[in-house]
């Protein structure tokens, strides 16, 4: 699950303004008329660090989650994405042919 | 195919109709292998079209199931008997090759492919052309000389091989108009998609992605579109994405994402495990990839781990070094939270406070939020404020804090100097503070100071100008003092206080109290018959109704010790048959509640006010039909004053209407006027079913009410201590003082459960290795300066005392600090009386 800092693209180092600001510039992109859920989450996440006691009072009482896909997340991030080559391409292509793909048409739409 | 020509069936055979009859509904039933026999056999006994072509049917149906399950040989073998029994041109030709292509029958494929038409290939048989063209792109299938020349999928290929030829040459710029030229509805449409989304990356990912995702699920290039979407993930959804593919789909993808060997390492290991992955595998990956995750994302993981995986200790200290005291304590009492363990997070959180101690004004806040924290969890409103108290010595700008201590005091039934006193600190320390202020004009309303409530209502009036309770206040205050002073027969002071009244624009309704007040002032100190006639007019247009004019004029009569009858003979007379509309219930409860609270009229006066109306009270809620929400509200009120006697009226009308707990509780609750000693045992039972009733309706204000009351009435009845317990002891109090006074619990009470079994286990080692007298004098050595006779006395006198001792002992010996001496120890044990040997 992602932390506040991490929903609202801040960091503990932020300031009460540039929470603030990133706040309503993801609200304005997710209101709550379009997806409460969302919206929610965001709020909750605004008021769990909005200034500089609630931030305080967060990293003294949140748990620490052990998070097996943050670290994923780091080990298998593309730092230079590249441009697929032809030859990758190609042998993309080659080993999706397996069994399924020769099972072809409706058996309900039967044409001579 | 050559079929000799077919006969009309030979009916002579009577069996025919009836095995032609089982034929027909066992292929009806989707049985077509009991209906292939069956028209086989029909087919030998004669010639027959629609016996053949039923079993043509048939065959082909069986095939299609087949094929279905996986069984594509079979599924062969059946198509080509329907084939043999049914006249071109033959049905699911296209799934036919597919599955010829599937079993790698070339010469059959090639035979099949051969005799293909462009308008077959082109629009009967998108599907097969779709996987024709899959296949010869990848060479898989090399059949390019067989199909059709003049088929639109020739040309479209061309197209194809185009755009992979510039794409193997790099030229990236002619892919695009090469693809462009594909029509929609080319064999090759996947393909142009499936190529558009890899030349995507890694500039517009998402575009892609959604790209990919237009690839149907019955599309040859599905499965390309599965493993290129693969590419485009990242981190934890790569890793997912790669435990659905088979190993070399996990090297085509690895590939393309320029893996470095320590991470194909990483990945081999993970995708050997896939998702069942322990605590502790996935902490040691943790501590053995840190150069992948990042030194301090493994240790914050492996730091959070150590409450599933506690047995990782050594490792993380040895990887990452050891955890600094108020981190160790702040996870321990996290941990214990989030087991719901808030006795033992007490103790580590108390523990995280003496470290933060020794760091000065770095640890103050720190250690007020702990103390806030901790306030929350308590089970008492009382220990929760003696943590908030405390808080503020670390913290003292914290508003909340000030407002949760008065907040407290103010729901203590009786005011304590304590209240005034926060009061007055928490305004000196926000004298602006409009929570606050209010609470403050609130206090003083109480107390009768108006004058200090004035002070604060216009103190709140500057920070707030249109604040009505503030305006209401100083309204209530003026008049209040107005009333004082008429009282008191200081007439010269009372037109100045009543200027100061109606200067305040709060509404129309106010301003005639100030004139009714205007009217008392008039009648006491001026003209008795003018004064009566304004207090008249102005009690009317005040009231809705004459009842509420009655006890209006008659209370504030009483309230400057004015006899009322005089003034109410001014008042038009009060019928006796006279219904208060619900209008006028509303108003009267409000005006209950207003002199009740805001003037403190005392009970007795409003009884007394109450008294002349009555009468018509009790015959409107006879005669009148209120609703349940306005009667609710009226015995709240009547509750509030204590009036028993028109209480016991509004619940007998209402219980029976309603049958509702609340109502049955105000019918109790009146008739033993409030005191649950009178309530009989038949009462009580009805409340106990009732209070089940509120508990299933969720009625827990009711329940509450009903529950409250109950405990008194059993604590009524419950048999006062005899005589003769009292003498013989054993009695309930006994057991009480003997668990009150535990001195074990007293001394120990405070530690966690884990650390208190941590020292009984040592306790127990130290008795094992030590005989009593090597004990006590270890012990006296340890505690009482090597004073063994004493050790000996303090045992003798309560041998509990020895383990207390040892415990101490125990804890010093592990290095731990439990907060208890030896002193605490002898003090705690003076009083008390010898029991039986812990231990020996």
């Amino acid at each position: 699950m992602k932390t506040p800092y991490e929903l609202l693209a801040v960091t503990a180092s932020s300031t009460d303004a540039e929470i603030k600001l990133a706040y309503l510039q993801l609200v304005k992109l997710n209101p709550p008329d379009r997806d409460q859920a969302k919206f929610q989450q965001l709020h909750s996440a605004y008021e769990t660090i909005k200034n500089a006691t609630e931030r305080e009072k967060y990293a003294l009482f949140n748990y620490p989650e052990a998070d097996f896909n943050a670290l994923l997340d780091q080990a298998f991030m593309d730092l230079q994405p590249s441009l697929m080559s032809a030859d990758c391409f190609e042998q993309l292509l080659r080993v999706s042919i397996d069994d399924k793909i020769f099972l072809i048409g409706n058996p309900n739409k039967l044409r001579a | 195919m050559n079929k000799k020509p077919l006969s009309s069936p030979k009916s002579s055979d009577s069996d025919v109709s009836i095995l032609e009859s089982q034929a027909l509904s066992k292929q009806n039933a989707g049985q077509y292998k009991e209906a292939i026999e069956l028209y086989k056999s029909l087919l030998k006994r004669a010639d027959n079209a629609d016996w053949q072509k039923a079993l043509a049917q048939c065959y082909l149906q069986r095939a299609l199931a087949f094929a279905a399950k996986g069984l594509v040989k079979e599924a062969l073998v059946l198509w080509e008997n329907y084939a043999q029994n049914a006249a071109p041109p033959h049905l699911a030709l296209d799934r036919y090759i597919g599955w010829l292509l599937q079993t790698n029958n070339t010469a059959k494929v090639k035979t099949r492919l051969g005799q293909l038409t462009a308008q077959q290939l082109d629009e009967h048989y998108p599907e097969l052309a779709a996987l024709v063209g899959l296949l010869i792109i990848t060479g898989k299938v090399d059949c390019l000389e067989l199909l059709p020349k003049n088929a639109a999928f020739m040309t479209h290929l061309g197209f194809v091989q185009e755009a992979l030829s510039a794409y193997r040459n790099n030229k990236l710029e002619d892919i695009e108009p090469a693809l462009k030229k594909l029509p929609f509805r080319s064999a090759f449409r996947d393909f142009r998609t499936l190529m558009k989304a890899a030349l995507l990356p890694p500039e517009s990912i998402e575009q892609a992605q959604a790209l990919l995702a237009k690839i149907p699920a019955d599309s040859p290039y599905r499965q390309a579109g599965a493993l290129l979407l693969a590419v485009t993930h990242n981190g934890a959804m790569l890793v997912n994405d790669l435990f659905q593919f088979t190993p070399q789909h996990i090297k085509i993808i690895v590939a393309a994402k320029n893996f470095n060997k320590k991470q194909l390492e990483l990945l081999d290991i993970l995708s050997k495990q896939k998702d069942r992955l322990s605590d502790k595998a996935k902490f040691n990956l943790a501590i053995q990839y840190q150069a992948l995750f990042g030194a301090d994302l493994a240790q914050h993981y492996c730091l959070a781990a150590l409450s599933t995986y506690p047995a990782g200790q050594r490792d993380f200290t040895k990887h990452f070094g050891t955890i600094n005291d108020f981190e160790a304590w702040r996870l321990k009492a996290l941990s214990c939270e989030r087991d719901r363990d808030y006795h033992d997070a007490e103790y580590y959180w108390k523990q995280a406070i003496t470290v933060l101690k020794n760091q000065g004004a770095k640890g103050a806040f720190k250690i007020a939020l702990i103390m806030r924290h901790i306030a929350v969890r308590e089970e008492t409103p009382e220990e929760a404020m003696i943590w908030i108290m405390d808080s503020l010595y670390a913290d003292p700008d914290d508003r909340d804090s000030y407002i949760k201590i008065l907040t407290y005091y103010e729901r203590q039934q009786q005011e304590t100097d304590a209240y005034k006193e926060w009061l007055d600190k928490s305004i000196q320390k926000f004298p602006n503070d409009v929570e606050l202020l209010s609470l403050a004009i609130k206090a003083a309303t109480r107390n009768k100071a108006f004058k200090k409530a004035t002070q604060y209502a216009q103190a709140l009036l500057k920070i707030d100008p249109v604040n009505t309770f503030a305006k209401q206040v100083l309204l209530t205050s003026h008049l209040a003092h107005a009333r004082k002073l008429i009282k008191t027969k200081k007439f010269h002071l009372v037109e100045k206080e009543l200027q100061r009244a109606q200067t305040i624009t709060i509404g129309k309704r106010y301003q005639m109290q100030a004139q009714l007040m205007r009217g008392f002032f008039m009648f006491v100190a001026e003209d008795k018959k003018q004064g009566a006639q304004l207090i008249a007019e102005s009690v009317q247009k005040l009231n809705d109704g004459l009842a509420c004019a009655y006890f209006c004029v008659t209370l504030e009569a009483l309230l400057l010790d004015l006899q009322p009858a005089p003034l109410l003979k001014a008042l038009p007379p009060l019928a006796k048959d006279y219904w208060l509309s619900a209008q006028e219930i509303t108003q009267l409860i409000k005006l209950i509640q207003q002199y009740a609270d805001d003037d403190n009229a005392s009970q007795a006066l409003l009884h007394k006010a109450l008294e002349k109306i009555k009468a018509v009270i009790k015959l409107s809620l006879k005669q009148q039909d209120y609703g349940e929400e306005l009667l609710l509200s009226l015995c709240q009120c009547l509750d509030h004053i204590r009036h028993f006697e028109l209480l016991t009226v509004c619940a007998k009308i209402a219980q029976p209407l309603w049958l509702k707990p609340i109502w049955m509780y105000y019918r109790v609750y009146s008739e033993a006027k409030g005191n649950p000693e009178k309530c009989s045992a038949i009462h009580s039972y009805r409340l106990q079913e009732n209070i089940k009733i509120a508990l299933e309706q969720k009625d827990q204000r009711t329940a509450a009410l009903i529950g409250k009351f109950l405990e008194k009435y059993y604590e009524s009845i419950k048999p006062k201590s005899s005589i003769f317990n009292s003498l013989f002891g054993n009695t309930d109090d006994d057991e009480d003082y003997d668990e009150d006074e535990d001195p074990m619990d007293a001394l120990f009470g405070h530690l966690p459960d884990d650390l208190f079994d941590r020292l009984d286990l040592k306790v127990h080692e130290l008795m094992k290795k030590n005989p009593p007298e090597r004990m006590f004098k270890m012990l006296a050595t340890a505690y009482l300066s090597n004073n063994v006779a004493r050790m000996q006395k303090l045992f003798n006198d309560t041998p509990e005392i020895l383990y207390a001792f040892l415990m101490l002992k125990a804890a010093d010996d592990l290095g731990l600090d439990i907060d208890v001496t030896a002193e605490e120890i002898i003090e705690c044990f003076k009083d008390q009386r010898p029991t039986s040997f812990p231990f020996f």
